[in-house]
C-alpha cells in the first residue's frame, strides 16, 4: 500500500468520524450548559430564600429585589437561548448571572443576619419595656386601689358617724 | 356603688391598663392584624399602557407591541416565572387550572416585592405565514383550495427580537372569520417548600387572527 493510499484511507476514516466527534462535543457542551443552568437557578432560589429570611426579621429587602432582577433576566434569556439550541449564549448569559447574584446572595445573607440580630434585640427590649410596663400597671393599680380603699372605709365611717349623731 | 363595685371597676382598669403595656411583646407573639387574601394579579396592557388597543389582525412581518404585569399580593416577596407560549386554541386551551402543554418560547423571571407591581414590555411578530401546501407569502395570495378547507401555518414567531421556530398551524374558523391564534403567557411561582416552580394558575392571552398582510 503506498503512502497516498494510506493517507487516503485515514482521511476517510476520519470524515466517517467527524459527525460522532461533532455529536460527542455537542452533547458534552450541552451537559455543561445544563449544569450551568441548573447551579445558577439553584444560586436564585437560595438567594430568593435569603431575601424571604431578611424580610420576615423586618429588613428592608427593595434593593436586593432589584439586584436579583438583573441576574433573573441573565437566567431567562439563558434558558430562551437554551431552548433554541444556542448554547453557547446560554453558556454566557449563565455565567453572568452566576456573576452577578453571587454578591447578591452574600449580600441577602449578611442582611438576613444583620436583621435578625436587631429583630432578637428588639424583641429583648419588647419584653423589657412590657415587663417593665405591667409591673407599675399592677403595683399603681395595687397602691392605688389600697388607698383608695381606705378612703372608702374613713368616708363610710363618717358617714355613719354623721347618720348616727344626727339620730 | 358599693365597695366590690369598686373593686372590679378597679380591676378592669388595671387589667386594660396592664394589656396596654404589654402590647409590645404581645404584638411580637400574636398578629394583630387580620389576615388578608393572599393573591397575584396578572394582565396584559395594549400599546398604549392601557387596557385597550390589544393586538387582534396581525400578519407577517409586522410588529406588536404591548405589556405583561403582574401584581403581588401574597404578604412577601415572591419568585415568579412567566411563560409566553404560541400555538392554535386547542394547542393551548385554558381553564386556568393547568398549564398549556406546550413548551415555552420565551420566559421571564423576577423578584416582586410585597404589593409591588411589575411590568415589561413584549414586541412580538410573525414570519413565515403560509396557507396550505402552496408556500404563499400572505402579500400574494393565490389560493388554490376553498378558503374554509385552508390551513394557515406559522413557522417563527418573534418575541423581543428573538426568532423562535415553531409548529403551529390552524383552519379556518367560519364563526369569526378568520384564522385564530394565541399567544399566552402563564404565570409560575416558586415554592418554597417545594424548592420549585409551580403553575400558579393564572394565564392571560391574546386571541390573534391571522391575516397575512
Amino acid at each position: 500500500m503506498t503512502s497516498w493510499s494510506k493517507l487516503l484511507m485515514v482521511s476517510a476514516l476520519l470524515l466517517f468520524l467527524l459527525p460522532f466527534f461533532t455529536l460527542l462535543v455537542s452533547a458534552s457542551s450541552e451537559d455543561v450548559v445544563t449544569l450551568a443552568l441548573t447551579e445558577a437557578e439553584e444560586t436564585l432560589a437560595s438567594t430568593h430564600e435569603a431575601v424571604l429570611e431578611a424580610e420576615q426579621a423586618g429588613a428592608n429587602v427593595s434593593d436586593l429585589l432589584d439586584k436579583s432582577n438583573l441576574a433573573n433576566e441573565y437566567l431567562a434569556e439563558a434558558y430562551v437561548w437554551y431552548r433554541l439550541g444556542v448554547f453557547e449564549n446560554a453558556s454566557r448569559f449563565a455565567g453572568l448571572c452566576s456573576d452577578v447574584i453571587g454578591g447578591v446572595r452574600s449580600e441577602a445573607f449578611e442582611l438576613r443576619d444583620e436583621a435578625k440580630k436587631l429583630g432578637e434585640a428588639d424583641f429583648v427590649m419588647n419584653m423589657i419595656w412590657s415587663v417593665v410596663g405591667v409591673s407599675v400597671v399592677l403595683v399603681s393599680g395595687s397602691v392605688a386601689w389600697l388607698v383608695f380603699r381606705r378612703r372608702y372605709h374613713r368616708w363610710v365611717g363618717l358617714r355613719s358617724e354623721v347618720v348616727s349623731g344626727e339620730s | 356603688m358599693n365597695l366590690d363595685e369598686y373593686r372590679t371597676l378597679f380591676l378592669v382598669v388595671t387589667l386594660g391598663l396592664a394589656l396596654v403595656a404589654a402590647y409590645p411583646a404581645l404584638a411580637m407573639v400574636v398578629p394583630f392584624t387580620g389576615a388578608s387574601e393572599e393573591f397575584s394579579e396578572f394582565w396584559l396592557l395594549g400599546p398604549g399602557h392601557t387596557a385597550e388597543d390589544y393586538p387582534f389582525n396581525v400578519g407577517a412581518g409586522e410588529m406588536h407591541s404591548i405589556f405583561v404585569c403582574l401584581g403581588n399580593h401574597m404578604g412577601s416577596s415572591e419568585y415568579y416565572m412567566v411563560y409566553v407560549k404560541f400555538g392554535n386554541s386547542t394547542q393551548l386551551d385554558f381553564d386556568s387550572s393547568k398549564p398549556g402543554s406546550l413548551p415555552p418560547l420565551y420566559e421571564f423571571r423576577v423578584f416582586v416585592g410585597d404589593e409591588d407591581v411589575w411590568e415589561s414590555p413584549v414586541t412580538f411578530g410573525f414570519q413565515n405565514v403560509y396557507i396550505g401546501d402552496t408556500v404563499l407569502i400572505v402579500d400574494n395570495v393565490t389560493m388554490n383550495v376553498p378558503i374554509e378547507d385552508a390551513v394557515l401555518s406559522v413557522d417563527d414567531v418573534i418575541i423581543n427580537g428573538m426568532v423562535f421556530p415553531v409548529d403551529a398551524s390552524t383552519t379556518w374558523d367560519s364563526e369569526k372569520s378568520g384564522f385564530y391564534f394565541r399567544l399566552s403567557f402563564e404565570l409560575w411561582r416558586y415554592d418554597t417548600m417545594l424548592k420549585s416552580f409551580r403553575f400558579h394558575n393564572r394565564v392571560v392571552w391574546l386571541q390573534l387572527n391571522m391575516t397575512g398582510s
